[in-house]
């Protein structure tokens, strides 16, 4: 403002110009307010783009958060159970094969007449007798399966009996087993026969006028029991009315007049399957197929039956039997750790097929034993607290007869007491487990992460329980609610329930960017699949094979367009002559406003499939194209004109007919190729299906070979040839020196061969690394097409910089007597380094981001293999591919945003790097 | 190449751009230049060269005797060069002798650079250029089409006006020459760094940092350490360019040191607009003006008994 009260007092002192304008020597007030405003401006527009940037980064990383947010679990209910409710069916799990013997009658009176007595008092562990529990989706209610008792028990939370539903038939039980996801449950009978039927809740909202006034008087979030349920007024005022169902069939025989031991069952494509153990030490299959007759109404059971010895006596009966997924495999695990798998493919005979122990300590005593979702992982708790998660892989080293080996993917650890109760989420890979100290708690086993951990209060009952030190706390039942958003564990006297907290409970920073063991895969890999058409599918959120991908597809495409980019910048900024470069420049700009999307399409549909069906031309192109164009120059100077100044034009169109000359030349050479190197078939050879190595090699290694020929020649045989040829004619030259490049030729592909011949012999086979099987969709296409998106850029860039260096530098140089081409590499390319650099990294920068190209041509698998003939998947089209068909707040949703975060940040770290270096090289030459 | 008739005779000198003698500040009456321009039929008899070179008429330049007995590293024989359609040197023709230093003066604009440049054929980077006549290099043509240009720069060495080392280290500069004739031997490289640095006069300056940026030096010390990148390829005929017009005047007083311990070894030609310059530091002086060689002497008698009123004129600040 001071300045401006003088330009002000100057004004009184306004003098008069020679021609007589006014000369006011003031600084006009809109000329301020026009600076001021442009200086606002400029920094609100700075500002706002770093506040974007920020914004951006921020963003991701606020919807990324929850991802690695901890789990909890928080307690909204703990009761101590009075009712018959919380107690377990004595008996509900097989007694020893003696005490069964002693009679049928005992049993069932202790069965009856002693309906308090627990497992522990009876002299069997606490895992004997867990009751079977499920837990209603609202958390509200739960069953007891006491099918001993002849009853299904329906318990409020809290304790309260609401009802009591008959299950089974006048005969006496022998095994049962409930099925967590689909509430079917099997009992088998001491007679043989097997009988099913289906637990499951059942929900129906009721008029206010059809109940009485005091259920009309609920008010939302308030229940009642009413009518063998529980009735609750929904927060939209809603009268639910919640309650059980129990169905049953009639029993089938499985083991006539053999009693059964253990029972388990399973749902087939072909019908449910019922397996079952009986006191013979036959394992007994059954796959019961009903048909209704469409004209009778009728329904006709039929049952397809097999056996086979279960490989037991008397004195050591196994104690859980568990039939997988689709009733292909049984599992049969003892007390004391081993494990016997039948394969059951074939119904009518199973086989026994393996044996082993799923147990490390030889004093420890498995406990429980249960499936994951999917009823493929094995969940086998055991007295030392330990939790084994088995599953079945297929290593091509198997010894087993159908080549499937059993192998413990996961290992979660408790703190020493013994695991009591396991439940497997009905949705997720989440698992809760009780412990005999009274704690509850929660894993991911996929992550085997432990999540959450809870412990039941000290509700002391009146006299301690002779088990032990607080016996009564030990959690005879854990249930896990179907969302997964609750846990219910019972003691033998009291109940709890927790809220659970754990929205994203697979992910970890090791499961994200470690190797995980997922279900069925041979050994730990980085994998990305984040759906699938079943509920029970793992998801597996490994970034690395999309970090991978990309880092592939970058390789790639630069290895193709950054030398043709910056030879064609170095070439159009120091040799080309300016009226050329005119119309050169402007037109590989105008390719990069090719959308890629176009590009995409084109590599796809249009590129991939001719260069899968012309794979040996293509191959042969990449050595032919730059031989015809090196040796039309050697032909140029051969020519009386080319040292005319004036027909320099003629240089691009013949630089054109030597592309073509040399992709004709691949044309004519491939099929030779193929047969001779490729052994016939270019694809099979790919595959490692046949021939020999030498011919990968050989290509892998011309590059590596030409760069040597040239060297040498450049070093030792050039100046050789120029010394003799001094004062020859220019054309006697000329012939030499072709010569000496043809010769170089041939010398080039026979090291290429030599080099490729003896890596083969030390049985060193290139496929497998860098070439391998040949998919439509891969690297190479992705590489060209995707290089021919960069180059535009890298080239504008480079030839920007390269035109920027002073042509008095250019001048010094060839004043000094250098060649143009010298000039270019000794003084022109270092002094542009900083631009070129530069330029790379700004081609970098967008082979790193690029989308639609990848999307459309690199096939999308994520997969970790360098092979430049498969596929990959980027983080970016991952993004693109996946996003539309991920939920909101999901994992999947979020992880793709991890994935934005980690695209983000790679191209930060590369851009920062970048910077670094380049302002390195800058500071070599600032100076000019 | 035919002969290319001269430029079309501009009919009055006032329409002609800035190639016309700049009309002196001082403004003394001088006869034809100082007075505005006259319809044709009344124009009087060209009197003054410089009049007649501005009408695009031939004049003989005139040589002093002592030059032409000088053994001549260089001979301009009818030298004419046009850039595109406009003529900017006219048969041009005069030895350069060896061994001594030949200074071109002449206002700006006179061809001095260009001639200079055509030496080692630097003109041939500009697209448009042609050139008749010949010039020759102890006796050889340098214009044949057999002419191999990057052996015959390697003969020559050439200092520009603004210095530009390459942005290397000292020693680097200084070898250039012979690192892109493939020269690696590393004691041959330092032998004739430390000689041609100190044939530069710029040894006990560098030779502490050799591996330092050339960038880092003043501007005397670059222009300096750019004679001795020439130097270093043992040219036969030395081409400066105006080397002091960036430097301040005691960079200028070195160079001018550096420019007298040349001579004798090598022929230098130096372009210079500075008029005590070329009395200093050289043995022979032509003065040239618009493209025409006007007077070509011994230095002490071009400044002192020219033989043309023009060049009294010009070496007395009356023009130019």
């Amino acid at each position: 403002m001071r300045s401006l009260e003088i330009a002000r007092g100057c004004d009184v002192n306004a003098e008069t110009s020679p021609n007589s304008r006014r000369l006011r020597r003031v600084t006009q007030p809109s000329v301020y307010v026009v600076d001021r405003l442009a200086r606002g401006l400029i920094a609100c527009g700075g500002l706002l783009t770093v506040v974007s940037v920020f914004g951006v980064l921020i963003y991701l990383c606020v919807e990324v958060m929850p991802l690695f947010r901890p789990e909890r679990i928080e307690r909204v209910a703990s009761w101590s159970a009075a009712t018959d409710a919380a107690t377990t069916d004595s008996t509900d799990a097989p007694a020893p094969l003696d005490a069964r013997r002693a009679g049928i009658t005992k049993v069932t009176a202790r069965g009856v007449a002693e309906p308090e007595a627990t497992g522990v008092e009876s002299g069997m562990s606490p895992s004997d007798s867990a009751p079977l529990v499920g837990l209603d989706d609202y958390a509200r209610m739960y069953w007891v399966f006491q099918p001993r008792r002849r009853q299904v028990l329906l318990c409020r939370v809290g304790g309260e009996l609401l009802a009591r539903h008959a299950v089974g038939v006048e005969k006496t039980v022998t095994a049962s087993t409930v099925n967590p996801w689909t509430g079917d449950f099997a009992i088998g009978y001491a007679d043989g026969t097997v009988q099913t039927g289906k637990l499951s809740f059942k929900t129906e909202f009721l008029d206010d006028s059809a109940v009485t006034a005091a259920e009309r008087a609920l008010q939302p979030g308030e229940s009642r029991p009413y009518r063998k349920g529980l009735l609750e007024r929904t927060a939209e005022h809603q009268l639910r009315h919640h309650t059980l169902v129990v169905q049953q069939k009639k029993p089938i025989v499985v083991a006539r007049d053999r009693r059964i031991l253990l029972v388990d069952q399973a749902h087939s494509t072909r019908g449910t399957v019922l397996v079952a153990v009986s006191d013979d030490g036959m394992l007994r299959y059954a796959r019961v197929t009903e048909r209704k007759n469409l004209l009778t109404g009728e329904t006709v059971t039929r049952l397809k039956q097999g056996q086979c010895p279960a490989q037991f006596d008397a004195e050591d009966s196994p104690a859980f039997l568990r039939v997988a997924g689709l009733g292909d495999n049984v599992f049969l695990v003892f007390r004391d750790g081993r494990l016997l798998r039948f394969d059951t493919r074939n119904p009518s005979s199973p086989v026994l097929v393996e044996r082993r122990s799923v147990l490390d300590t030889p004093h420890a005593r498995v406990r429980c034993v249960t499936f994951l979702i999917g009823k493929t992982s094995l969940v086998v708790g055991d007295s030392e607290g330990n939790i084994g998660v088995w599953f079945r892989i297929k290593p091509d080293d198997a010894s087993t007869p159908d080549g499937v080996v059993l192998v413990r993917g996961h290992l979660l650890h408790g703190n020493g007491n013994a695991v009591t109760a396991l439940a497997p989420s009905l949705r997720s890979r989440i698992m809760a487990a009780g412990y005999a100290d009274g704690t509850v708690r929660l894993f991911h086993v996929t992550s085997e992460q432990q999540l959450a951990e809870g412990r039941f209060t000290a509700v002391r009952t009146a006299e301690p329980a002779a088990g032990g030190p607080d016996a009564g706390a030990a959690v005879r039942a854990v249930v896990l609610a179907p969302k997964d958003d609750h846990v219910l564990a019972l003691a033998r006297d009291r109940g709890m329930l927790w809220r659970v907290h754990a929205p994203h409970p697979e992910i970890t920073w090791r499961s994200v960017f470690g190797k995980v063991w997922y279900e069925g895969y041979p050994e730990p890999e980085h994998v990305w699949q984040s759906s699938s058409g079943s509920d029970a599918f793992e998801p597996k959120y490994g970034l690395v094979p999309l970090i991978f991908g990309t880092i592939k597809a970058t390789f790639y495409s630069m290895l193709f367009g950054a030398p043709l980019a910056l030879l064609a910048a170095v070439y159009t900024s120091e040799f080309l002559h300016p009226r050329w470069k005119k119309r050169v420049k402007p037109t590989i700009e105008m390719m990069a406003s090719l959308p890629s999307v176009v590009l995409g399409f084109l590599a796809a549909l249009f590129f991939a499939p001719i260069v899968e069906r012309i794979v040996p031309e293509t191959l042969t192109a990449l050595a032919t194209v730059p031989f015809a164009v090196l040796w039309g120059a050697y032909l140029w100077q051969l020519l009386p004109i080319a040292r005319h100044g004036h027909w320099h034009w003629l240089r691009i169109p013949l630089v054109a007919i030597s592309v073509g000359v040399g992709l004709q030349l691949a044309a004519w050479l491939g099929p030779v190729v193929e047969r001779t190197l490729f052994a016939g078939d270019v694809m099979l050879w790919l595959d490692g299906q046949i021939g020999t190595g030498t011919a990968g090699w050989m290509f892998l290694s011309l590059p590596l070979s030409a760069l040597m020929a040239v060297l040498i020649g450049s070093r030792w045989v050039a100046p050789a040839v120029r010394r003799r040829l001094r004062n020859r004619p220019t054309r006697t030259y000329a012939v030499c020196v072709m010569g000496q490049f043809l010769l170089g030729s041939a010398a080039v592909i026979a090291v290429a061969w030599l080099l490729g011949a003896v890596l083969n012999q030390i049985a060193w086979d290139p496929r497998g690394t860098f070439v391998g099987t040949y998919v439509q969709r891969n690297a190479f296409v992705v590489g060209i097409v995707m290089g021919f998106a960069v180059i535009p850029i890298i080239y504008t860039v480079s030839d920007d910089a390269l035109s920027a260096v002073p042509e008095s530098l250019r001048a010094a140089s060839l004043g000094a007597g250098a060649t143009p081409w010298q000039t270019a590499l000794r003084v022109v390319v270092p002094t542009a380094m900083s631009g070129l650099f530069s330029a790379l990294m700004i081609g970098l920068g967008r082979a790193v981001g690029e989308t639609m190209i990848v999307l459309m041509a690199a096939g999308n698998t994520p997969i970790i293999d360098w092979n430049i003939f498969s596929g990959f998947r980027t983080l970016s089209a991952n993004i693109a591919v996946e996003m539309p068909e991920a939920v909101k707040g999901s994992t999947h949703f979020r992880m793709l945003f991890l994935a934005a975060l980690t695209l983000f940040l790679m191209t930060f770290v590369l851009n920062t790097i970048a910077e670094t270096i380049r302002l390195r090289f800058r500071k070599k030459a600032f100076e000019l | 190449m035919t002969q290319q008739p001269p430029a079309a005779v501009p009919q009055s000198p006032a329409s002609t751009d800035g190639d016309v003698p700049q009309q002196p500040a001082f403004s003394q009456p001088r006869p034809a230049a100082a007075k505005p321009p006259l319809p044709d039929e009344t124009r009087p008899p060209a009197t003054s060269r410089l009049h007649r070179i501005a009408l695009g008429e031939p004049i003989q330049a005139e040589i002093h005797d002592a030059v032409l007995r000088e053994d001549a590293v260089l001979e301009f024989d009818h030298f004419s060069l046009w850039y595109g359609s406009k003529q900017a040197l006219f048969d041009v023709s005069f030895p350069v002798a060896r061994g001594k230093v030949t200074a071109l003066i002449g206002p700006s604009g006179c061809g001095k650079s260009t001639l200079l440049r055509s030496i080692n054929r630097m003109n041939d980077l500009i697209d448009s250029v042609r050139y008749e006549g010949d010039i020759r290099l102890n006796g050889e043509s340098i214009l044949g089409r057999q002419v191999d240009v990057i052996e015959l720069r390697k003969r020559m060495g050439m200092v520009f006006q603004k210095p530009n080392p390459f942005p290397m280290s000292i020693f680097e500069n200084v070898v250039y020459p012979l690192r892109i004739d493939g020269i690696r031997n590393r004691r041959l490289l330092k032998e004739v760094c430390e000689q041609s640095l100190r044939g530069a006069a710029l040894w006990d300056e560098v030779k502490d940092r050799l591996h330092e940026s050339g960038l880092g030096l003043s501007g005397g010390q670059q222009q300096r350490l750019c004679i001795a990148r020439a130097i270093a390829g043992a040219p036969e005929v030395l081409l400066l360019d105006e080397p002091c017009s960036a430097l301040d005047p005691i960079a200028t007083a070195k160079i001018e040191d550096l420019i007298n311990e040349l001579r004798g070894e090598y022929s230098i030609v130096i372009v210079t607009h500075n008029m005590q310059q070329a009395s200093r530091v050289s043995d022979y002086t032509a003065l040239m003006y618009l493209g025409r060689l006007l007077e070509y002497g011994p230095t002490s008698d071009i400044f002192t008994r020219p033989h043309l009123p023009e060049t009294n004129d010009y070496i007395t600040g009356r023009f130019g």
